[in-house]
C-alpha cells in the first residue's frame, strides 16, 4: 500500500538560498503527522511546495503514488489533498454559508456547471449546512464571513478545507494567534473533522502538537533531523538540542 | 468566546429562511409589467428612443458587471464585444437572402454569439491574470480593434461606419418592424431574457465560484477551481451578453461606427456601471437608468453635461464606492428598525439645501461658460428657463447668493442629520 503522502529528497532554492535541503518524509494513511521546527526552518515552504504553490527545485512528492510535480493547486486538491494557510483565506465578502458552499462545489461533481441553480440542490445545501454545524458556525451561517471573529474565522477555515472531502489535510499553524480557550477548542475541533483522515500540521504550540500528532517531524534548516513518536522525537537528544529543550521544559 | 462560537438552537427557522429555495419574482414580474406599459405613459417618440437607448445601456451594464462587480475584472475595452455583435448584424441585414429568412427579434442572438466569439479569443489569453494585467490587456486589445476599424473597411466600414435596415428581416406574426413602438417592443422582451439569464447565471455553481475567485483566487484555487478557467467563463458570457446588447443598438439605429466600439465607449459603459453600483444585481440597471437621463435630457439642456456627469462620477468614487445600490441599500437596516421615517425631516434640511447649493454653483459655471464662450454682443442666456442678461449683476448676485447660503445652510445642519442617522441605525433601548 502507498503511503498517502511521500517526500523523495525534495529541494527547494530561492535564488542561491537553498530553503528545503533534501527532506525524506513518509506518511501513512491515517496518520496525524504534525512537522515542527524553529522560525525559518522551511515549514511552511515545504506546505507550498507539497501544495503546489510554489515549484520544487528537486525531488519528488507523491500523493497516494502519484506524482505531483507540475501540478497546479487546483489539480492538486482534485487528487484528494486540501490545506488550511496559516494567515486567514477565506471569502470575506461572500457568507460563512457560502463560503462553505463555494468548497463543495467541486467535489460534488458541479464543475464548470452553469445551467443548475445551486439554492436547488437539497444535497449541497444539506451538506454545507452539516459542515457548519461541525464547525460550530451555524448561529453565524448569514453573516459575511468578514466580520466574524478571528477563532470563528479559523473555524471557518478548517471547515473550508475539510469541506470537499480531501483525504489528506494539511493545515498551517492551525492555532496561531489564539488564546488558551480558543486553542483548546479548535484542537476539539480538528479531531473531530479529521477523523479518519490524514492529517499533516504545522504547529508551534507543543500543547497542541502532542495533544493531536501520533508522529512528530522535526524540521531544521530545511532538514528532517527526528522522525517518530511524540515519546521518541522528546527522547531524542539531537531534537533537544536543536530546538525543543526549552519548549519542553515549559511542558 | 466559546459561547459566540456555539450554535444558537432557539433559530431553527434560520437554516430553511437561508436556503435561499426560491428566487424572488416580484421585482420581474414588476420590471416585465412597468416595460409593457412605460409608452403608454411617455408616448412621444422621442421618449421611446430614449427607452430603448436606456433598456440597450441596461444590458450592456449588466453584461459589464459580470466581470467588474461579481467577477472583480476591471475592463477598459468591454464597448468591442458590443460593437462587433453589432456590426455582425448590421452585415447581416445587408444579406438579402439570408436576412429574408430570419424573423428580425433573432437577429440579436447572432450579435451574442459573435461577442461570444471574440470574448472567446481574447479571453484565451486576457484572463490568466486578474488585477492590472487583464485591465491592461483589455486596454490594449480595445485600442487595437478600435484601430482596425479603419484599416478593416470591409467590415467595420471605415469612417462612415456600416448601416443596414431591419426591415428587410422576415416578418414577426406580421410585424415589420417598421415604427419605433415595435422596436421598443422587441428590446424589452431581449431585456427581460438577458437581465433574467445573467441573474440566474449568478446563481449557478459557476456565478458563485465568479464570486469566489474576485473575493480570494488564491483559496479558489485549493478548492479546486481554477480561477483562471471561472474568469474565462464569465468573460465569455459576458461578451455574449454584451453582443446582445450591440445586436439591440444595431436593430435600433440601423448604423453602427468606429465610435460604438472605441475605448470612449468602453469607459462610459464603466463609468455607467460603477455609478449605479456594482455590488448588486440591480446597481447596474440604476446607472443606465441615470446616465442616459442625464446624457439625453440634461445634454439638451447644457453642452457642459459631461462635465456635471464627471463630477457626479468623481464624488460617486471617492464618497459612495457603492454607487447608486449602495446608497440604497444603506438604508436597508433603518428599514428593519422600522426607523427610516426619523431620516426625512433631516434629509430635507440637509439635501434640500445642498440642492439649491448645487443648482447656484451649476448657474454660476453656465454663466462663466456663456460670459467666455459665448460670440460678443451676445449677453442673453437661458438658466433654469429664465432669460437674462449675463451681463448685468443681479443674476451673478442671485446666483453666489444660492450657493453660498444653500451649502452654507447644508453644511451646518449636516452633523443633526449624522446624528439622525445614528439614531436610526442604533436599535431602540441599546445604550450609547
Amino acid at each position: 500500500m502507498n503511503p498517502a503522502l511521500e517526500l523523495d529528497n525534495l529541494t527547494k532554492s530561492f535564488g542561491k538560498t537553498e530553503i528545503i535541503r533534501g527532506v525524506d518524509l513518509s506518511i501513512g494513511k491515517g496518520e496525524r503527522h504534525a512537522i515542527i521546527g524553529p522560525n525559518g526552518a522551511g515549514k511552511s515552504t515545504l506546505f507550498n511546495l507539497i501544495t503546489g504553490r510554489f515549484p520544487q527545485t528537486g525531488g519528488s512528492i507523491r500523493l497516494h503514488g502519484a506524482d505531483l510535480a507540475g501540478k497546479a493547486p487546483f489539480e492538486i486538491n482534485r487528487m484528494g489533498l486540501s490545506r488550511s494557510f496559516q494567515i486567514t483565506n477565506i471569502f470575506p465578502k461572500m457568507t460563512v454559508f457560502e463560503n462553505v458552499r463555494c468548497s463543495l462545489l467541486w467535489s460534488m461533481g458541479y464543475r464548470y456547471n452553469f445551467w443548475s441553480m445551486v439554492g436547488r440542490s437539497r444535497a449541497l445545501t444539506d451538506s454545507a449546512d452539516e459542515i457548519l454545524d461541525q464547525i460550530n458556525l451555524t448561529a453565524r451561517r448569514d453573516l459575511p464571513a468578514g466580520v466574524l471573529s478571528y477563532a470563528e474565522q479559523r473555524a471557518l477555515e478548517i471547515g473550508i478545507t475539510i469541506a470537499g472531502g480531501a483525504d489528506v489535510i494539511m493545515l498551517d499553524e492551525p492555532t496561531a494567534g489564539m488564546s488558551h480557550s480558543e486553542t483548546d477548542y479548535i484542537v476539539d475541533l480538528i479531531r473531530v473533522v479529521t477523523e479518519g483522515k490524514t492529517l499533516v500540521m504545522v504547529e508551534h504550540d507543543m500543547g497542541v502538537v502532542f495533544g493531536l500528532a501520533d508522529q512528530i517531524s522535526v524540521l531544521v534548516y530545511g532538514e528532517i533531523i527526528a522522525t517518530g513518536t511524540p515519546e521518541a522525537v522528546r527522547a531524542n537528544p539531537k531534537v533537544q538540542e536543536a530546538y525543543l529543550g526549552e519548549a519542553l521544559e515549559a511542558h | 468566546m466559546s459561547d459566540q462560537l456555539s450554535t444558537d438552537p432557539t433559530k431553527p427557522a434560520q437554516r430553511m429562511r437561508a436556503g435561499s429555495m426560491t428566487i424572488p419574482l416580484m421585482p420581474w414580474v414588476l420590471g416585465a409589467a412597468l416595460l409593457a406599459v412605460l409608452p403608454f405613459i411617455f408616448t412621444a417618440n422621442s421618449a421611446i428612443t430614449i427607452m430603448n437607448q436606456m433598456a440597450i445601456t441596461i444590458i450592456f451594464a449588466l453584461a459589464y458587471n459580470m466581470l467588474l462587480g461579481q467577477g472583480g475584472m476591471l475592463s477598459f475595452g468591454h464597448a468591442v464585444y458590443a460593437g462587433v455583435g453589432g456590426f455582425a448584424c448590421v452585415h447581416i441585414m445587408n444579406m438579402d437572402d439570408f436576412f429574408a429568412a430570419i424573423p428580425l427579434p433573432v437577429l440579436p442572438i447572432f450579435g451574442g454569439l459573435m461577442g461570444m466569439g471574440l470574448a472567446t479569443i481574447v479571453g484565451s489569453f486576457s484572463t490568466r491574470k486578474a488585477g492590472t494585467v487583464f485591465a491592461m490587456i483589455s486596454l490594449g486589445v480595445g485600442e487595437l480593434i478600435a484601430a482596425c476599424s479603419v484599416i478593416i473597411v470591409a467590415f467595420f466600414g471605415g469612417e462612415e461606419g456600416v448601416s443596414g435596415d431591419r426591415t428587410y428581416g422576415l416578418p414577426f406574426f406580421g410585424v415589420e418592424f417598421l415604427q419605433q413602438i415595435d422596436v421598443y417592443y422587441l428590446i424589452a422582451v431581449w431585456l427581460m431574457i438577458s437581465a433574467a439569464l445573467m441573474y440566474l447565471y449568478s446563481r449557478t455553481p459557476l456565478g458563485r465560484m465568479a464570486n469566489a475567485v474576485r473575493d480570494n483566487p488564491e483559496r479558489a484555487e485549493f478548492l479546486g477551481y481554477s480561477a483562471r478557467w471561472v474568469r474565462f467563463y464569465s468573460f465569455v458570457a459576458s461578451g455574449f451578453f454584451a453582443g446582445i446588447a450591440g445586436a439591440l443598438f444595431a436593430i435600433n439605429y440601423e448604423i453602427l461606427t468606429e465610435e460604438n466600439l472605441n475605448t470612449t465607449q468602453s469607459g462610459i459603459i464603466l463609468l455607467v456601471t460603477f455609478l449605479g453600483g456594482v455590488g448588486f444585481f440591480f446597481g447596474p440597471i440604476l446607472g443606465a437608468i441615470v446616465f442616459t437621463l442625464v446624457q439625453t435630457v440634461l445634454s439638451l439642456q447644457t453642452e457642459l453635461w459631461g462635465f456635471y456627469l464627471g463630477i457626479i462620477f468623481v464624488l460617486t468614487v471617492m464618497f459612495f464606492p457603492g454607487g447608486l445600490a449602495g446608497l440604497i441599500m444603506m438604508h436597508v437596516p433603518a428599514m428593519r428598525l422600522g426607523k427610516l421615517g426619523r431620516l426625512g425631516v433631516p434629509y430635507v434640511k440637509t439635501l434640500g439645501a445642498g440642492l439649491i447649493g448645487c443648482l447656484g454653483a451649476a448657474a454660476l459655471i453656465e454663466m462663466t461658460f456663456h460670459v467666455r464662450h459665448a460670440s460678443t454682443g451676445d449677453h442673453e442666456m437661458t438658466v433654469y428657463w429664465t432669460t437674462f442678461d449675463s451681463h448685468t449683476v443681479l443674476p451673478w448676485v442671485l446666483a453666489i447668493g444660492a450657493t453660498l447660503v444653500g451649502f452654507g445652510i447644508a453644511r451646518k445642519t449636516a452633523p443633526a442629520l449624522a446624528e439622525a442617522w445614528n439614531d436610526a441605525n442604533t436599535p431602540d433601548g441599546t445604550a450609547q
